[in-house]
């Protein structure tokens, strides 16, 4: 097997052209599958040691985060305290300490699993992806991008996210078996328009739910443009509640998580409005 | 086969791994040093916890290659019986050693985070042990234990 | 009386070796020319083996020996009763062992172990303990008992029509618990080796060393002075490390090969092959009389043996033993059931099968005082355990019985709970 450790994002997409090559961002996915025989990379292209990739910075209206951006730099970043507070909350809660350290918000992309902690917050939030591949430089919208099968074509680098600066307010929560190390049995991360106590455009996003983290357009149609009260709020419940209902079907675990989304939602709303739904 | 240099336990080590080696199994195998150990093999008991340039990570999730040119620390490299670190005193006056498996990994996740924050509270400290599991305690005396390094490093 | 040992505070000499990670685990022992040993198991519930075919196996570059159950001279071994084999050729449970590989690297064992093909009849297997009893099932061990039953106690004491008659509520509920793994952190691992004096050497971490020592003699054909089970640190166990795991195993490897053998199992491994805590049924009828005092109680516990009886007889005798909780009822009557089936087979865990049943008397205890309309505190101390109380069993308890006191430090919590 081939090993490269490029030092730049040119680098690193000229090996991507000559071999068919596997991306290694921070291994918490990778280096268990490749262990358990569920994959056999004929090469690894280790984008570890290109430093370009791991900068979070914000330049003219976009909040932009590297693809090799670990969860635990995102969860001590102020910036993302300060701009995106739903994936701030993510990064709390993904994993453990050790797979914070390791984990990239690329490499939960990449990997894509359905309970990605890091993806419905910048669903919400209405996140942009720059890919890079032999075609060129690429950026397009999450919710495209997740719609889409493969997920990536063989060779395409997730060069970074931009988070568009719109002010929205955002919030997450998600329910696991205890508190740390759980994979998220379902998420919901919200943002919102907020101008007193007037919602703007709503986007809810919610993770384990189906194949893949996803926007719910449903929601945002029922839950834009409305007063901000407890009568949204039980709405909202009403509404997710049925939007997971018909997501699930009969599958096992729906009257569960039918249940359980409604304190969900209700969290993830507690993070960023207080109780009797003043601003915060 | 990839060369790799980095520095294990304040020591310069160059090495030949494949590409597909685990650092666990390089640390156990090659280099002989079983204090870290494993689990689970996935990332979920840090058992294998070790500390790379100053962040714990589980080490049976990473590719030796990865390595290259880090600083890595193992339990071996932390403390010894004529000078134990506060952390290793404070684990065995506390009590908070049962059948042992996870302690050292307890012990790094503990000794980096008052690397970090010598005076942390005890939220701090149940979140930096949170990777950690033991089957044997409660938690209960390994908090202790933290909380108790942190104080005597405040004299 | 003073003394300078009980009641003073000491420190545990082996905590200093394992804050230096120092401590030798079974899976840090290691000698020069050992093999690694990796175990081909059972995907199946229920099936014999009609062939198992190694030459792919063995054809592939490093693989010393492949052995299976007609390698084995006795092949059997357990606590209670050896019906467990060292290699199946009976399966009765999915990750019953087939074959064991020998090779010269991990890795090549576990490819290898992928080319063991094992041809299996499948056989319909039973999972509810339940219909196991039914005595039209098959017996998984016709020669241990004709049914699956492998255990049955009754308990009575006093009349139970003259108990319900005094009873002015009764509850009558039912309750299951699950299978529950040891999960101890550290998964079974050893080193087997055959000596300069001949003898087999297992290094390895068990809760039981002389008895591993006796059932890799027997299974081997050894004389128990030619076997020695040297007990490294213990991972973690909780009952998990009572039976046979690896043991056998490694040292037929061994003694095949006259090579030491390394074996560790993976977590998954580790899941698929040890013992659980036993799953229960139990039905719970409980009486009381107004004045909130326990009247008569019935009770039909079954315990899920799974597919080997390791430690049932003795686990679910603990269960009706306990089954009253520590309260005293003057008419009882209690059957508890250990029964074989297809599951993983039940042992050992802490508690040995009084854990289980405190879920359903402490909840008949609610139920009832809700029904009464006391509080769950007052109906424990109306009916709790004390000196010269009599059990369901007959026995007299004639000291240290401080339920009382418990209950006087836990009040303030109780309470707590209520108003919230």
């Amino acid at each position: 097997m081939n090993y490269f450790q490029p030092q730049t994002v040119g680098q690193a997409v000229n090996i991507a052209q000559t071999f068919e090559a596997t991306f290694l961002a921070g291994g918490t996915d990778l280096v268990l599958h490749m262990q358990t025989g569920k994959i056999h990379p004929n090469a690894i292209i280790d984008l570890g040691k290109i430093s370009e990739l791991k900068e979070i910075k914000e330049t003219d209206g976009y909040l932009e985060i590297g693809s090799m951006a670990t969860f635990a730099e995102l969860g001590q970043s102020e910036l993302v305290f300060q701009k995106a507070l739903a994936l701030w909350l993510a990064c709390q809660t993904m994993g453990s300490p050790q797979i914070r350290n390791q984990a990239t918000l690329g490499g939960n992309l990449g990997n894509c699993s359905p309970a990605a902690d890091g993806l419905p917050p910048l669903l919400a939030l209405g996140a942009e992806v720059r890919l890079i591949s032999r075609e060129g430089d690429e950026v397009v919208s999450l919710e495209t991008l997740l719609s889409r099968t493969p997920l990536l074509s063989q060779g395409t680098l997730i060069r970074e996210f931009r988070i568009p600066l719109k002010g929205l307010q955002s919030g997450f929560a998600k329910l696991g078996r205890r508190k740390a190390l759980a994979i998220a049995r379902l998420s919901v991360a919200i943002a919102i328009e907020l101008e007193d106590n007037r919602v703007g455009k709503v986007r809810v996003a919610l993770g384990a739910v189906g194949k893949r983290a996803y926007l719910s357009e449903i929601l945002a149609r029922e839950l834009s443009d409305q007063e901000l009260n407890e009568v949204w709020i039980e709405k909202g419940i009403e509404g997710v509640q049925r939007v997971v209902r018909e997501a699930l079907g009969a599958r096992a675990s729906a009257p569960y998580k039918r249940e359980a989304v409604s304190g969900v939602f209700r969290e993830a709303l507690g993070t960023f409005i207080p109780e009797g739904g003043t601003k915060v | 086969m990839i060369e790799i240099k980095f520095v294990l336990n304040n020591k310069p080590c160059a090495l030949n791994v494949e590409a597909n080696e685990r650092l666990l199994d390089v640390l156990r195998n090659r280099l002989g040093l079983m204090g870290t150990k494993e689990g689970c093999g996935e990332g979920e008991c840090g058992a294998c916890t070790v500390i790379i340039d100053g962040k714990t990570v589980n080490s049976c999730l990473v590719l030796a290659p990865q390595v290259d040119g880090c600083q890595i620390t193992t339990i071996e490299g932390v403390g010894n019986r004529q000078s134990p670190h506060p952390v290793q005193k404070a684990f065995v006056q506390v009590g908070a050693v049962q059948c042992g498996f996870c302690t050292p990994g307890m012990v790094l996740s503990a000794k980096n985070l008052l690397d970090k924050n010598p005076q942390p509270n005890d939220k701090e400290i149940g979140v930096a042990m949170s990777g950690n599991l033991c089957r044997c305690t409660g938690y209960d005396k390994i908090l202790r234990a933290v909380k108790l390094a942190a104080e005597e490093g405040k004299g | 009386m003073n003394t300078t040992v009980v009641g003073s505070r000491v420190l545990r000499e082996d905590a200093w070796g394992k804050v230096f990670g120092q401590t030798k685990f079974p899976a840090d022992v290691n000698l020069p020319d050992q093999i690694y040993g990796v175990v081909v198991r059972s995907p199946y519930p229920h099936a014999r083996v009609r062939e198992i075919s190694i030459t792919q196996a063995m054809e592939m570059p490093g693989v010393v020996a492949v052995l299976s159950a007609k390698d084995v001279p006795h092949n059997s071994h357990g606590v209670l009763f050896r019906d467990q084999p060292v290699l199946a050729d009976y399966i009765r449970m999915v990750g019953d062992p087939v074959a064991v590989v020998g090779a010269e690297t991990l890795e090549i064992a576990r490819a290898a172990a992928k080319l063991v093909q094992v041809d299996y009849e499948l056989m319909p297997a039973v999972f509810d303990p339940e219909e196991a009893m039914l005595p039209e099932v098959l017996p998984l061990h016709p020669e241990l008992c004709p049914t699956n039953i492998l255990y049955h106690m009754p308990i009575r004491r006093g009349a139970m029509d003259k108990g319900w008659a005094l009873a002015d509520v009764v509850i009558e509920q039912d309750y299951r618990t699950q299978h529950i793994d040891h999960a101890f952190l550290q998964p079974e691992a050893l080193l087997a080796y055959v000596d300069e004096r001949g003898h087999m050497v297992v290094q390895t971490a068990t809760q039981y060393a002389h008895y591993d020592r006796g059932e890799i003699a027997h299974a081997l054909g050894l004389r128990f002075s030619q076997v020695q089970v040297k007990t490294l640190a213990v991972g973690g166990a909780f009952g998990g490390r009572e039976d046979i795991s690896l043991q056998i195993i490694a040292a037929l490897m061994a003694l095949k090969t006259l090579r030491p053998v390394k074996m560790e199992n993976t977590r998954e491994e580790s899941f698929y092959s040890h013992s659980k805590r036993h799953p229960m049924r139990m039905h719970y009828k409980t009486g009381a009389s107004k004045d909130g005092k326990l009247v008569a109680m019935e009770a039909k516990i079954i315990g899920d043996a799974g597919a080997y009886a390791s430690w049932s007889i003795n686990v679910l005798r603990k269960s009706a033993v306990h089954a009253t909780g520590p309260y005293e009822i003057p008419n009882v009557s209690i059957d508890s059931y250990a029964v074989f089936t297809n599951n993983p087979f039940s042992g050992a865990m802490r508690g040995f099968g009084a854990a289980q049943t405190v879920l359903a008397y402490e909840s008949q205890m609610d139920l009832l005082a809700k029904e009464l309309k006391i509080s769950p505190l007052e109906i424990r101390l109306r009916n709790h355990f004390r000196v010269g109380s009599t059990t369901a069993t007959g026995q007299v308890l004639t000291s240290s019985v401080p339920l009382d006191q418990c209950l006087a430090k836990i009040a303030p919590y109780l309470q707590k709970g209520e108003d919230t």
